[in-house]
């Protein structure tokens, strides 16, 4: 029953590892955050990281931090993945077979969620090269590979949500607009909650950026992970990716 | 048994009428043409029944099933193949069929893809991409993925536009082939009477939604036939033939429509005087002056195919 799924699903991985031009854009992207962004605290004094990033590493405080927000870049791949089908008419070849549609919308869900965590080693092994250490070892990398599968879920739908029923090319980017840098930064992915206005940080509470991100450095940076982060990220995919299948049963288009 | 019967179909979009309570039938073996100018509703009526768009009104029976009611089963049992040729160009043509039978749940998928490419004479390019695939190659691709499932009934939208003469030619013959050795019955749709008239054995001429005639292109030509003889004055005049058939004037030019043109042809030119005349052709009895006897208006003209449109839409598809 599931092999249409798994077709459509094969197909998104397909296209995505066949491109020499995704595997340019997998890797460059997150190193560039670490080593640009990542570097642009390393003349604070270290007493100043200590007490708001609790290390003295910057880049190790970002490393979960733009890990989670990369979660959210994924994304709009997935609903640009939605328009090309469109565009290119291969929507009316899927819609044409008994396939039901939310097997078209899991399938771009997971394509892109896929590709997200195509990024976790590439990022890991780019940290510890510039000296970051982190605590890996089997729980650590599945709680993280979790956490951010979650939210990569949970991101995926909403977007893909967006252009259920649109084959207009601007949609993804206006989505990303709209929502990328306002979850980005109202989340502890790039600076604590201590930084934060009263507002922001009621924002960031409900944000679940904050719980991968937070979760992530207590997995990858040792100390105590707050398990119930966990099932808040799991809540939230299983809510986007249902909301995201009914609509698609109703709402999806083939043009 | 019939293996289309459509019944009263009918699409709106919004106020407007694409697809205007139309009734035809399909037997089983049979090539049916649905030809009729750009705009008629030839993609709509496809659409319908495949499930693609909802219908308003109506119904039509594919195998005895309803698509209605029961759109899956249907379409488990047909065969498509799009007028701008889909396929991955990313994946190789062997992916591509992969993907449609896992869509299609059919079983023993290999055996008969390899069977068709092999029949296409392109089974030792399977492994390759089909960006790289030639035009030609890239509909025997897309028509080895709409016959996989032995289906019913294979839907071909406008299967030879944009195509040179010479593959269009060799298009026509792989039509009757397959209709022939795979016993596929299949419904096209066409703005060409040439194409109609060569490869179907029963047509219907539609126009603004509405079937306005079928039958086989001999019955066709028969009952609603006849020759025209088009004419072009000197600028200014203006000359009664009513007395040779009827007369349509139209974009400056007269269309008499007579039983046989060169029984009347003298008189025409004695009527107007042969320095009168800008221009004269004679149109001899085929499916187009068929629609111009039905419509008034003419497949060439009305259907005039935009190609730039179409290359545009072309690129599009292949990047
Ligand atoms: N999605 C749509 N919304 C509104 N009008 C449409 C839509 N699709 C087609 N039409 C209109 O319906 C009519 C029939 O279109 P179509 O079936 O594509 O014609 P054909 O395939 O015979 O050229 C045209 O006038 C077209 O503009
Ligand atoms: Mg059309």
């Amino acid at each position: 029953m599931l092999e249409g799924l798994s077709a459509l699903y094969m197909r998104e991985i397909k296209r995505i590892y066949r491109s020499i031009y995704m595997w340019i854009m997998l890797v460059s992207q997150p190193v560039m955050w670490i080593i640009f962004f990542g570097s642009s605290f390393s003349h604070v004094p270290s007493e100043f990281l200590q007490e708001f990033f609790h290390t003295n590493n910057y880049i190790a405080f970002i490393l979960p931090g733009e890990l989670s927000v990369s979660m959210l870049f994924v994304g709009m791949f997935s609903s640009m993945s939605i328009i090309q089908d469109k565009r290119f008419g291969y929507m009316k070849r899927i819609f044409i077979t008994p396939v039901p549609k939310y097997y078209v919308f899991l399938s771009k869900v997971l394509g892109g969620v896929t590709r997200g965590l195509i990024q976790v080693p590439i990022m890991l092994a780019v940290a510890i090269a510039l000296g970051v250490s982190l605590n890996l070892n089997l729980v650590s990398i599945v709680v993280l590979v979790l956490a951010l599968a979650f939210l990569g879920i949970g991101f995926s739908s909403l977007y893909s949500v967006f252009t259920l029923w649109t084959s207009d090319w601007q949609a993804p980017g206006v989505i990303a607009n709209l929502i990328n840098l306002p979850l980005m930064f109202s989340s502890t992915a790039l600076f604590p909650k201590a930084f934060f206005p009263e507002w922001l940080q009621d924002i960031s509470n409900v944000n679940p950026i904050t719980y991968s991100a937070e979760l992530g450095r207590e997995v990858l940076l040792s100390t105590d992970p707050n398990w119930s982060y966990l099932g808040i990220l799991a809540l939230f995919a299983l809510i986007m990716v249902i909301i995201g299948a009914l609509l698609s049963r109703k709402y999806m288009t083939a043009e | 048994m019939s293996v289309v019967i459509a019944k009263n179909l009918t699409k709106k979009y919004n106020d407007f009428v694409a697809v205007d309570h139309i009734n035809f039938q399909i037997e089983k073996g049979e090539i049916f043409g649905l030809l009729g100018p750009n705009g008629a509703g030839k993609t709509t009526t496809i659409k319908m029944l495949t499930g693609l768009t909802s219908i308003t009104e109506g119904d039509a029976l594919i195998g005895g099933i309803s698509i209605k009611e029961r759109p899956n089963e249907v379409k488990k049992r047909i065969g498509w193949i799009s007028s701008e040729v889909i396929v991955d160009d990313d994946l190789t043509a062997w992916e591509n069929i992969e993907i449609q039978a896992k869509l299609l749940k059919v079983k023993d998928w290999k055996e008969r893809a390899d069977a068709i490419l092999e029949y296409f004479g392109i089974k030792e390019f399977k492994n390759r991409k089909a960006g790289k695939f030639s035009t030609g190659m890239r509909k025997k691709l897309e028509i080895t993925m709409a016959l996989l499932n032995s289906p019913e009934i294979v839907f071909m939208d406008e299967p030879t536009i944009g195509l040179d003469v010479n593959t269009r030619a060799s298009l026509w013959n792989l039509i009757r082939q397959i209709n022939k050795d795979y016993s596929a019955t299949i419904l096209l749709t066409t703005h060409y009477m040439e194409e109609a008239d060569m490869l179907c054995k029963k047509i219907g001429i539609i126009n603004k939604g509405k079937i306005v005639a079928l039958g086989s292109p001999e019955e066709l030509k028969e009952k609603y036939g006849g020759d025209v003889i088009e004419i072009e004055l000197k600028d200014g005049l203006n000359v009664e033939l009513n007395k040779f058939g009827q007369v349509i004037r139209k974009d400056g030019k007269i269309s008499v429509k007579t039983g046989n043109a060169e029984e009347v042809l003298l008189g025409v030119i004695n009527t107007i005087g042969s320095n009168n005349i800008k221009s004269l052709r004679i149109k001899k009895s085929s499916l187009d002056t068929v629609f111009l006897n039905l419509t008034g208006g003419s497949l060439e003209e009305e259907g005039e195919f935009d190609l730039r449109k179409f290359n545009m839409m072309m690129r599009r598809a292949r990047r």
